[in-house]
């Protein structure tokens, strides 16, 4: 890998009481790290945590273990005070533009806040900044005195990203970005996101479950299920030859928009497991066509196989 | 030509609004449903999709108003239909499965409980004969310890689950001769929308039916459709064999369309 990296999750773990004293395991152990100017995919179903992840490495969700490393630096450790620094660097954009946008606030007020909450800048320069902003992400000045309610879904987006791009940060988590949108206006927003990390030089870490989305975007992945990583890779490598048995699943399940197209599915038993007292085994165990004694013993780990690439399954790595 | 099943012809509305003014919305919408033939009604969000489909039971919303055409099945109009004619078309003739299942369903009655009351209001018999067929039902469409699920509620389900108890409900408990889902696998993890494809595209072809599909997603439309409706903006724009729609698309939005559904490069 070249270049220092920019972010570092290591060891990431977010645990939820439950009642009766049981505890919920929504991210159990994951390792992740982004070069400057990447876009690393997180890939996973309903329940895999991928979105607790992110939500844990921005603080949306204090991380019950583990360790988030932003340019040496350990969030977890910080002060508050100083994790005002570390949003400058670090953002994030949302699934759904209607609910993470304030409705009484125009596009103008909008992006004018973070430049007031973060930056030190006269009223004209803020101005500026603002219509800058509006015209990098596809939208005019005229848009700016316009509130939410009276912007398309994709429109929405783009203020969302506008706002996120504000205050020049490394890194931008997409949380399902383009999830709720047409997929005409799909394709015109990737375009955008592509667009502005080649010019601002933006990392991304992009949470989707959907594939096709991951392909045409993400120079690595990382595949998750049930809370923790179990493949990850160049994005071009993994779709051409997956190795874990989930993955191999999750990805001959995908339907392609094409005729006479044939997949061959692997196929799992069953639906996900529960994440409340997981047993100390793999967490496929019970759903996997590959399945050995020895997996319902212990957990096996990330396995290194060369090339960038890491699975864990020893069952498939041999 | 094939028989067809459902012909909507040049079928028109919109909805007015606060202040009185009307707004159309669907500008003389026409299609047919051939007999025993899988159909996808393709569209994005404000197509019109939908809001033919749910017309076709008589649940449009209240506020949409009709201006024309006719929607006819086995050659009746069904829009001139009185509430008691369309109740004995709704479930016995045509019936519909929604994308959000556990909506669908009552919260307050067990899942085997909602198959046998339905069984029985078509079917007749007694109540333990109902629930047979209901636990039937359910094991035909995989539903893992039938007997035990039909005593649960639906929040017990997972959305997959429901989805497949509604299936079963549509299909194996009303027995249409006409089955229209509406986005049934939007917002089911791939995996499981896959198996629940599977599932539709088997009972179909086993029991003959005619299968109307109203989705976004061209991926599925690919791999399970034989005819294929276009929606824009609520007007047809192009209808065809799928295999037509996916090598050979004629009008502009359809190409759009299907190239925006194709982010990746064929291998």
């Amino acid at each position: 890998m070249l270049g220092q990296p920019l972010l570092q999750v290591r060891e990431l773990s977010k645990v939820f009481p439950v009642e009766g004293g049981r505890k919920l395991v929504a991210v159990d152990g994951v390792d992740l790290e982004i070069v400057a100017g990447e876009t690393l995919a997180l890939v996973g179903e309903s329940g895999s945590g991928k979105s607790t992840v992110a939500r844990c490495i921005v603080r949306l969700i204090e991380p019950s273990g583990g360790d988030v490393v932003i340019r040496e630096e350990s969030i977890l450790r910080l002060q508050p005070s100083r994790l005002a620094g570390v949003y400058r660097k670090i953002q994030m954009v949302f699934q759904d533009p209607n609910a993470s946008l304030n409705p009484r606030m125009s596009v103008r007020q909008v992006l004018d806040e973070p430049l007031k909450l973060h930056l030190y800048l006269l009223k004209s320069e803020r101005a500026a900044r603002v219509k800058e902003l509006i015209e990098m992400v596809g939208l005019t000045a005229a848009h700016l005195d316009r509130y939410p309610h009276e912007l398309s879904g994709g429109q929405r987006q783009r203020v969302g990203i506008a706002r996120a791009i504000a205050v020049s940060p490394d890194i931008v988590i997409l949380d399902e970005p383009t999830s709720s949108l047409d997929v005409s206006v799909r394709g015109q927003i990737l375009d955008l996101l592509l667009d502005l990390q080649e010019r601002l030089h933006l990392a991304y870490l992009f949470i989707t479950h959907d594939l096709q989305v991951v392909q045409h975007v993400a120079d690595r992945v990382a595949v998750m299920y049930l809370g923790g990583i179990v493949e990850t890779g160049p994005t071009r490598d993994l779709f051409a030859d997956p190795r874990h048995p989930y993955t191999r699943a999750l990805l001959s399940a995908a339907p392609v928009a094409r005729w006479g197209v044939k997949r061959t599915r692997t196929r799992l038993a069953g639906e996900i497991a529960s994440a409340i007292d997981p047993p100390d085994a793999c967490r496929l165990v019970g759903r996997c066509p590959l399945a050995r004694p020895a997996c319902a013993s212990a957990k096996p780990p990330l396995l290194d196989i060369g090339a960038g690439r890491a699975v864990a399954c020893p069952v498939v790595v041999g | 030509m094939s028989e067809a099943l459902l012909e909507i012809e040049d079928y028109r509305g919109g909805f007015r609004t606060e202040t009185g003014d009307f707004v159309p919305v669907l500008h003389g919408v026409s299609y047919r449903l051939k007999v025993g033939v899988m159909t996808a009604v393709v569209g994005e969000s404000g197509s019109g999709k939908s809001l033919v489909a749910l017309s076709v039971l008589g649940i449009q919303p209240p506020a949409f108003e009709r201006t024309g055409g006719r929607i006819l099945f086995r050659g009746t109009d069904l829009l001139g239909l009185d509430e008691k004619g369309l109740r004995a078309i709704r479930g016995a003739e045509i019936s519909m499965v929604f994308q959000d299942a556990r909506a669908a369903l009552n919260p307050v009655f067990t899942v085997g409980r909602q198959l046998a009351d339905v069984w029985q209001l078509h079917h007749g018999g007694g109540r333990k004969a109902a629930m047979g067929q209901a636990i039937e039902a359910l094991r035909r469409v995989s539903i893992p310890e039938p007997e035990r699920r039909a005593r649960q509620y639906p929040h017990e389900f997972s959305g997959g689950m429901a989805q497949r108890a509604m299936i079963a409900m549509a299909s194996l408990i009303c027995q249409p001769a006409l089955l229209i889902l509406d986005e049934p696998t939007t917002g089911l993890d791939v995996t499981i929308q896959s198996d629940i494809m599977e599932l539709i595209v088997e009972l179909s072809r086993t029991r003959g039916l005619t299968t109307c599909l109203i989705t976004h997603d061209l991926g599925v439309v690919a791999e399970t459709c034989q005819e294929v409706v276009v929606m824009n903006a609520g007007r047809v724009v192009e209808t065809g064999s799928a295999e037509a729609i996916f090598t050979t698309p004629r009008d502009l939005y359809t190409q759009r369309l299907l190239s925006a559904s194709q982010l990746v490069e064929a291998a």
